[in-house]
């Protein structure tokens, strides 16, 4: 046992701090490190500065141009972009729907989608949930008809994030209504631009719009874009989730926003209030403790020899604490996270002469965000799999 | 960074448990309370495996092993519920190897090895509660050497005990001020007085009087030692408590999918299922934080106490909730004394105010707390 990286992670890590540091622009960073609005262009620009680099598909394998690192390495790099205020990497491309398209897809697909998935050329949103399909996802209706050489498209995605910002769309959708509900899904690539697509964002309780619904009408997709077989999309739906959950609990994140909410406590005269102190003291062991939950996965999956029954709990810890720093940040600020100020949420932001106002009337500037987060971050507990359903996950593993 | 056990700690383990399987059995357990709380046969049998030695360096009888394998074993002796204070032993052992003059640690290391000696800690005084830099007790330098005057609380099986650790505050005759220092005491010395009884946990503490006791001094740097001792003694008990709420989550699970309510299980309700998911969740935190604290202990000090802190926190929480619904998912026979979960309950609760309970932890972590969040591993 032992908790120190290995002098190899540790320079690892060296190489990559020095990088990231060098090549992140210092508005984006300046941006994350405040909360502040992140344009398509910003996260665009990081992805393909990452991509340059061979970074963006950091989980990738070398025989598809990754660079072929540990689980270890990988929390590392997240931790190091996520310390210098890097903003986090769009998922839906390099993380979800690349190693479906390594595992499953034809080789045609994989040079046909990789190169741009790994450059961060092409942006890519995920299908999954419907209206009537949330936690339960294997009950999708969106109707995908074989016709010829095409499948016709009929239904209705929602919650795609960023889905404005898509070119092209990963889709669950339904082939076969025989069966059980899991065995009728396939897994389809389909291009955005696609006539008969229509995107409309939704405005969420902060004020963004954040995700969106997808509508298919009649739209026409080559079958060449079927991944894998057809049917089997349920499949490939759960190796992404398995996927996804490797940085589900975002503790790199957590670090970084613990600093900044000292910031905030210290600037709003909190900090030497025992009472709210004791509060971010407590959020610090917090912290630890999920971290080491981390780590002990990755010991874990770096040995392969013993198999951990926690990795369910990281998504329910660490989505718990997400929503609490972000309700401390705003309740150190009290009264003046109130304001709401749509536009003093972006970077430069110097009044507004209309409203004749002249600086952010929360006093402190870096207030204005706060309870917007707050608001904001409720989803955690909410997406990729409710809290609820992991807490069944959890008990079901030990109750049989 | 790895957190496997080696193939040597896992036999460990697997001694330890075979032992508590067959020889520590809940009716053996259940005996050794109704006679008092403690069995000097159990330490016996601890002393056989080897593990009264087992942080004593070789020269001096002991196995010489280090924080790792004590939260191996500590884990263990948890899950079984055992009453007879080996942590006290393991305690005792550093703090004498790390801090005391060459031939008391040849008198006292090997016999404390062997099992001969039972030495445990005696520092809790009524007006300090948790604080370790309070202390009453007296120390006197006379023509004959040290003695003692002290009355120390819940200090375990320390009417069985073969000698103390004792703090007490000496003249400082550089500054004029006091200093803390420790002292190594024999329980027959004269004025000496142990009155035992009975803990919660079914075990067994006293409470020591000295009156102008003779006493062999340990350390004059009595508060570094102190804090060494109780850092040691934290690492040990977030281990043991871990071994106890694995064995209260797996009663539970157990009970779950044996009892039945309203014709089907009661593992079908998820009212429960959740808040045994919730149990797990607590278990795996405190778990990990029990690693945290047992890898930090070679640490530099501040960083050790910082770090044990940091896992009381943790571990106080999960020892709460994790006995309180045990017992509520056991319904009416978790409040009986005859099942063993009311017993895994009061062993927690116990665990959780020994060492500094939550509260004072928290206020250690919030005192001490940096203003960036850094790198915690």
């Amino acid at each position: 046992m032992d908790l120190a990286f290995t002098p190899e992670e540790q320079q690892f890590r060296e190489e990559v701090r020095a990088w990231v540091r060098t090549h992140l622009p210092a508005d984006i960073a300046h941006k994350v490190h405040n909360a502040l609005r992140l344009s398509r262009d910003d996260m665009q620009r990081w992805a393909k500065i990452l991509g340059s680099r061979g970074w963006l598909g950091f989980g990738w394998p070398q025989q598809f141009g990754g660079p072929g690192w540990t689980a270890v390495q990988k929390h590392l790099f997240e931790e190091e972009c996520a310390l210098a205020g890097a903003p986090r990497i769009v998922p839906f491309g390099p993380v979800m729907v690349a190693p479906v398209i390594m595992a499953f897809g034809s080789p045609e697909q994989q040079q046909r989608f990789l190169p741009g998935i790994a450059s961060g050329e092409v942006w890519w949103s995920q299908g999954y949930s419907e209206p009537g399909s949330g936690s339960d996802l294997a009950s999708v209706k969106c109707r995908a008809e074989r016709v010829g050489d095409h499948y016709v498209v009929n239904g209705q995605k929602t919650w795609t994030t960023l889905g404005q910002y898509g070119e092209w769309i990963f889709c669950l959708v339904r082939t076969s209504t025989e069966g059980k509900p899991q065995t009728g899904i396939s897994f389809l690539l389909i291009d955005m631009k696609s006539p008969g697509v229509t995107v409309r964002p939704i405005k969420l309780l902060d004020g963004e719009c954040e995700v969106n619904e997808v509508w298919f009408d009649n739209v026409q997709v080559p079958a060449e874009n079927l991944v894998g077989e057809e049917n089997k999309g349920w499949n490939y739906a759960k190796y992404l989730l398995a996927h996804e959950r490797t940085n589900i609990a975002d503790v790199n994140r957590s670090k970084r926003e613990l600093e900044r909410l000292k910031r905030i406590a210290q600037a709003e005269g909190v900090w030497e209030d025992q009472r709210f102190r004791d509060q971010i003291a407590l959020l610090e062991v917090d912290i630890v403790a999920l971290e080491m939950m981390v780590l002990r996965v990755l010991s874990a999956e770096k040995s392969g020899k013993q198999s951990l029954d926690i990795a369910g709990l990281l998504k329910i810890r660490g989505s718990e604490i997400q929503q609490r720093y972000a309700e401390l940040m705003m309740l150190a600020a009290g009264p003046y996270s109130l304001p709401f100020i749509f536009e003093a949420m972006e970077a430069g932001w110097q009044g507004d002469a209309a409203l004749g106002i002249s600086e952010f009337p929360g006093g402190n500037l870096a207030n204005a965000p706060l309870a917007s987060t707050y608001f904001n971050l409720r989803k955690t507990t909410i997406y990729g799999g409710s809290n609820e359903v992991q807490r069944n996950i959890v008990s079901q593993m030990l109750l049989g | 960074m790895n957190f496997d056990f080696s193939d040597d700690q896992l036999q460990l383990r697997d001694a330890v448990a075979r032992w508590v399987d067959k020889a520590y059995t809940f009716e053996r357990r259940r005996a050794i309370t109704q006679a008092g709380g403690f069995d000097a046969t159990a330490c016996t049998e601890l002393a056989e495996l080897g593990l009264t030695g087992l942080v004593t360096p070789e020269d001096h009888g002991g196995m010489a092993m280090g924080a790792v394998e004590t939260m191996v074993v500590m884990e263990e002796l948890g899950r079984g519920l055992v009453l007879e204070p080996l942590a006290q032993t393991l305690v005792a052992s550093t703090v004498l190897s790390h801090t005391a003059p060459a031939p008391l640690q040849a008198e006292w290391l090997p016999r404390m090895a062997s099992g001969e000696a039972l030495v445990v800690l005696a520092h809790q005084e009524r007006k300090a509660r948790y604080r370790l830099e309070k202390c009453e007790s007296k120390a006197t330098l006379t023509l004959d050497g040290w003695t003692v005057s002290a009355t120390k609380n819940m200090v375990p099986a320390g009417d069985k005990a073969t000698a103390w650790i004792v703090p007490a505050m000496v003249a400082d005759a550089t500054s004029g001020s006091e200093r803390m220092a420790l002292f190594l005491v024999e329980r027959g010395a004269p004025g000496a007085q142990a009155a035992g009884h009975l803990t919660q946990d079914g075990g067994r503490a006293a409470t020591v009087t000295l009156d102008n006791t003779p006493a062999t001094l340990v350390t004059l740097n009595g508060l570094a030692a102190m804090e060494l001792a109780v850092d040691v003694g934290l690492a040990a008990l977030c281990a043991e408590a871990v071994g106890v709420m694995d064995k209260t989550v797996a009663l539970t699970v157990e009970y779950m999918n044996t009892r039945k309510q309203f014709g089907v299980f009661i593992a079908s309700f998820q009212a429960l299922r959740h808040r045994l998911a919730d149990m797990k969740m607590q278990l795996e935190l405190a778990r990990s934080m029990s690693y945290y604290a047992t890898l930090k202990l070679n640490a530099p000090a501040a960083e050790r106490r910082l770090a044990t802190a940091r896992a009381k926190v943790q571990l106080g929480q999960s020892i709460r909730f994790v006995g309180q619904q045990a017992v509520q998912l056991h319904g009416g026979i978790g409040v009986t004394d005859e099942y063993i979960v009311s017993h895994c309950f009061k062993k927690l609760t116990q665990l959780e105010m020994t060492f500094g309970d939550t509260l004072h932890h928290l206020g250690q972590v919030s005192e001490g707390m940096q203003e960036t969040a850094g790198v915690f591993a």
